[in-house]
């Protein structure tokens, strides 16, 4: 039951647009990528699918970059880590046919990971971004 | 984010063993058979449950595994800890962030994720599990002999 590294950069890389850029402002993949110490290369595909689930814009221009879609206080843990991750199920069967040898309306065990991943759900879509960046007690620029 | 397969079948091994044994002993292979899980594999699966002294074996003809505490005494967070280890949703490397804001995304999400799962794993049993499934078993055998 681990969130993938996919997940934990999404995050911080939100986290960081939310401190270093708004909609006037938008910040060069060069800078997040300096900052968070990723490759401009990697961050580059978070960034696509973070943009295709209307997490962030970009801005074009030769100033341009990107920045939140959405102001931070309204914005998610649970869309960023689903953008990123999926849905967040601690085993797949809830999300997807498998083959476990059993149907699931004799399985002993199912309810037990669907309240599993309630409390999951639950507990990411009630942290926002704006409550990490004051958690993180960083002066928004 | 996922549990492993061992998590998944020893819980479902162990609910299916508790539903079925009363106050006996049960061979492996009936819950391998029900549950269509291979018996090699759940050997190794209730060798871990028996060393942290969730089940015990019984020896000798009608000898297998039995439970060696009450089923509601037994939480689902001790059984699946002995088959996973510790469960967390992020790597277990607290204290290395290295800015701010991993440790704040530490602190306000993944402990308290870990924290909430925690919670929910302690206040179920695998006597509350066992009972569930009988029902859900006996409205089965009524709906097939309909």
């Amino acid at each position: 039951m681990k969130i993938s590294t996919k997940g934990k950069y999404a995050l911080e890389i939100v986290a960081d647009l939310a401190i270093h850029s708004d909609s006037g402002h938008p910040e060069s993949l060069k800078n997040i990528a300096l900052r968070r110490g990723l490759s401009e290369k990697y961050l580059e595909r978070i960034i696509k699918t973070l943009k295709d689930s209307n997490i962030v814009r970009s801005v074009r221009g030769a100033r341009g970059g990107y920045c939140l879609a959405a102001p931070a206080e309204k914005l998610t843990a649970y869309e960023v880590l689903k953008a990123a991750e999926g849905e967040l199920a601690p085993v797949e069967c809830l999300t997807k046919d498998t083959d476990c040898g059993i149907e699931c309306g004799q399985c002993p065990t199912q309810e037990m990971w669907r309240s599993m991943w309630e409390v999951i759900k639950q507990t990411s879509e009630s942290v926002t971004v704006g409550d990490i960046i004051k958690e993180a007690n960083v002066k928004i620029c | 984010m996922k549990l492993s397969t061992r998590g998944r079948y020893g819980l479902r091994a162990l609910v299916d063993l508790a539903a079925n044994s009363g106050e006996n002993a049960v061979s492996l292979m009936q819950t391998a058979r029900r549950q269509k899980l291979s018996l090699n594999y759940l050997e190794q699966v209730f060798a871990s449950l028996r060393r942290a002294g969730l089940v015990s074996t019984v020896k000798g003809a009608g000898g297998g595994y039995a439970l060696a505490r009450d089923m509601d005494e037994i939480t689902v967070k001790e059984v699946l800890e002995a088959l996973e280890g510790k469960i967390s949703i992020a790597d277990a490397d607290a204290g290395s962030e290295k800015d701010e804001v991993q440790a704040a995304i530490r602190r306000l999400l993944w402990d308290e994720i870990d924290r909430q799962v925690d919670t929910l794993l302690e206040s179920r049993t695998l006597g509350g599990l066992v009972r569930k499934y009988q029902c859900r078993m006996q409205i089965k055998r009524k709906d097939d002999s309909r």
